[in-house]
């Protein structure tokens, strides 16, 4: 019996010891915090214990979307390395997905462990979890200077309605739709196609469209909508075809409720050839794409350009090896295409410890205003926002990026994606086009999504 | 000598129970921890406008008005339609399915029943996320071997998409989820009618009784217990299909569940006011919808 009572007790205690263990250490912002979990793309690295207070902390965690090439962890880790090197703080970096990484990074934010420093684009670090209180301003690492080198469009866009920034813009890209242009050739539509200005009128693309259908007789393109993934291809090919705004010029509101898009769907909805497919995000659309299977992507951009599918398969060539023409979006006759805005940049979440936030300033000034900034440009296989920093002229020096550059980027529309309640009416507007899809009457389902999209806008907290 | 026994036992009695508890205080501290605080603590938040932005723990109670709102919500009311259709179609189908199964291959000689054990029971042990991948590659719309077969077999002449279609994308995840479902029952039917007792068999047939009223009268019975596990346990199971929504639609092409739509509002939807304690609410609703079928098939099979 007292054996009995000893192992009890010895059990008893083990486990309420693992209990203790899993609850973690919730240390309040005041000292360093391990990242949350050790997910798929974490390296292994450990960061040691951070002096608290004043001062600034020798180990910082770093939560990076796959944003280009930043979701390589080998083109990244020599970078990092670097800071390293060159500031003696630690930095562990993790990689989210798109699928996930919202929810891991809500969650951290409700537990009261978010990282120090997160890379995104301005609708989630400035429209959502700025504007919510979660993160640092870093108006004052922006100078009189820097103001004068960065992209405005790019700083605005990393710049709340009350003057604050919340992301220092890092890399800007306009998002643009490709074609397989060997397909084209071989239904003897490439007269649609310039490569010289890579623009094209709705009439040229409903042609290409057409000799591509009949040509092969499956679907040349999908307007996919299974989720949010990619969905500014769908909403740049959508309003540039009658040229119309989605927000208002204030980002409050949303305004799809137009004939523009109206008859934008209704024509695309009518086309032999394109699907509105609701089994298909972004990534799966340049997986198709890449394949062999679509002849057209709407989902598409520089990085994709130099590495289709990221698979490493070569610039510019499907898995079969069929030349990527990437093209503006179409518009009708004498309308200049609006290509999507794309800009992405480093924000720093307020911990509530000092020396950890003056660590992550560090490492944003490291990656966004000194030399780096080429070398951060050129990983990202995207534009830097900058034209110089720190004296240094920051340019790409890969031929295509600079060919893309000058081709693309003249026509880089603004960026809307900061309208309030943007995460609730990017749900609303792929459910609306997969309404569509299953044929329900547009112009009523057009509407309804669009008070939806405006009642999330209200909603927005 | 005679006094002492009654204290000898009260003492071992209390030694014992005190043994016990002990052994079970980590399952408690646990169950308590992970299962009894989240429970109470989502009931009382989904009085609330909880959200992720709150800067304090204190959020403002809303009374009712949460499980007001979810009924006017036609997004969540389809997603209850949806899971409903998910739970009267895939229950009935595992139990049934498993039930002929089960008396199928019980009588089978070791080895041949166990290949078929393992046959059954291989998707339930295979991980949930390989297991769809490999039939979402099946579903596909543009290289999928369903399709390929379907088309070279003169079925259909234009492909099917399976997934983004709302016609066919529900039935399609409750395919999945009753293939993921039915080797558990399989297994406990199989152990539970080997282990009905044989003399009561003997004794039906020696009385003339054929095989469908061995069946239904002496076996049947025999293995309401386990029926009855199966029968919540695929309930609860159905009700919580989640893994499949998210890999395959994300509760596009009319596929949207209850727990789908909860894990959208607590963690897509943050910038709306309140979606913390709106999402909690829906979970209630939830286990109260389970609550009650689990219920009924208690009682019912009480009565039984």
């Amino acid at each position: 019996m007292k054996m009995k009572k000893i192992v009890s007790a010895a059990l008893a205690m083990a486990m309420a010891l693992s209990l203790a263990a899993c609850g973690g250490q919730n240390n309040g912002g005041q000292s360093t915090t391990p990242p949350p979990s050790s997910n798929q793309g974490s390296n292994q690295s450990t960061p040691d214990p951070a002096p608290t207070g004043s001062g600034t902390a020798d180990a910082i965690t770093v939560w990076v979307y796959p944003v280009g090439g930043w979701g390589d962890e080998a083109k990244v880790k020599p970078l990092i390395d670097k800071f390293t090197s060159d500031t003696g703080i630690k930095v562990t970096m993790e990689w989210l997905a798109y699928a996930d990484g919202d929810d891991k990074v809500n969650a951290a934010l409700t537990g009261g462990n978010a990282p120090d420093v997160i890379m995104e684009g301005p609708e989630r670090l400035v429209a959502n979890w700025g504007v919510n209180g979660h993160m640092v301003d870093l108006s004052d690492m922006i100078d009189d200077t820097d103001r004068q080198e960065i992209l405005p469009a790019a700083l605005a866009a990393g710049t709340s309605t009350d003057g604050k920034v919340y992301l220092y813009p890092m890399f800007n890209v306009a998002h643009c739709m490709a074609v397989n242009y060997t397909a084209v050739k071989e239904a003897g539509a490439e007269a649609n196609i310039d490569l010289e200005t890579r623009t094209w009128t709705v009439e040229q693309f409903d042609a290409t469209v057409k000799a591509l259908y009949d040509k092969y007789g499956t679907t040349v393109a999908a307007v996919y909508c299974a989720g949010q993934g990619g969905d500014q291809g769908t909403r740049e090919l959508i309003r540039n075809r009658y040229s119309t705004k989605l927000t208002n010029a204030e980002h409050t509101a949303y305004t799809w409720n137009t004939p523009e898009v109206i008859n934008a769907l209704t024509d695309l909805k009518n086309m032999p050839g394109i699907e509105f497919d609701a089994s298909l995000q972004g990534g799966d659309e340049i997986a198709k794409f890449y394949q062999g299977v679509l002849k057209m992507a709407f989902c598409w951009n520089a990085a994709q350009q130099m590495d289709p599918n990221s698979a490493g398969t070569g610039e510019g060539k499907t898995l079969t090896g069929d030349e990527i023409v990437y093209m503006c979006f179409p518009t009708q006759e004498g309308k200049a295409p609006e290509e999507g805005s794309g800009v992405w940049g480093l924000g720093a979440f307020n911990t509530g410890d000092e020396a950890r936030i003056a660590a992550a300033k560090e490492f944003i000034k490291y990656m966004c205003d000194s030399e780096n900034c080429s070398q951060a440009g050129d990983i990202s296989n995207f534009f830097s926002c900058r034209s110089m920093a720190e004296g240094v002229e920051i340019k790409s020096s890969n031929p295509l990026l600079v060919e893309y550059y000058s081709k693309m980027m003249p026509y880089m529309g603004e960026y809307y994606q900061i309208t309030n309640g943007w995460a609730g009416a990017r749900t609303e507007w792929w459910n609306m086009l997969q309404r569509v899809g299953a044929g329900d009457d547009i112009a009523e389902t057009v509407a309804k999504y669009e008070a939806n999209a405006n009642a999330a806008a209200s909603a927005a907290s | 000598m005679a006094n002492s026994q009654p204290k000898m036992s009260r003492a071992l009695q209390r030694r014992e129970n005190v043994a016990g508890y002990l052994f079970m205080l980590p399952s408690l501290i646990f169950f308590i921890g992970f299962v009894v605080a989240p429970m109470i603590i989502c009931i009382g938040y989904s009085f609330t406008d909880a959200n992720m932005n709150s800067k304090t723990v204190a959020t403002t109670f809303v009374g009712l008005k949460n499980f007001i709102d979810l009924w006017q919500d036609e997004t969540f009311l389809l997603a209850l339609k949806n899971t409903f259709l998910i739970v009267l179609v895939s229950v009935p189908a595992v139990c049934m399915f498993s039930l002929w199964v089960g008396s199928a291959i019980y009588h089978l000689k070791g080895p041949v029943l166990s290949a078929f054990r393992c046959i059954f029971y291989l998707p339930v042990v295979t991980g949930s996320v390989a297991v769809t991948v490999v039939w979402k590659w099946m579903y596909d719309n543009y290289t999928g071997i369903l399709n390929y077969v379907l088309k070279g077999a003169g079925l259909i002449e234009q492909n099917i998409n399976f997934l983004g279609d709302e016609r066919f994308a529900l039935w399609c995840i409750i395919l999945i989820l009753f293939t993921t479902s039915v080797g558990q029952p399989i297994v406990l039917y199989v152990s539970a009618l080997g282990n009905v007792d044989t003399t009561l068999i003997e004794a039906a047939q020696v009385d003339g009784a054929n095989d469908i009223q061995v069946f239904w009268k002496v076996k049947w019975p025999q293995m309401m217990p386990t029926t009855l596990y199966i029968l919540v346990i695929t309930t609860i199971n159905s009700f919580q299909c989640f893994a499949l929504i998210q890999l395959l639609t994300k509760g596009g092409a009319g596929t949207d569940t209850v727990m789908y739509r909860i894990y959208w509002t607590a963690f897509k939807l943050t910038e709306q006011a309140g979606h913390f304690g709106y999402a909690n609410a829906m979970g209630v609703v939830l286990a109260i919808f389970i609550g009650i079928l689990s219920a009924v098939q208690f009682k019912l099979a009480k009565e039984k």
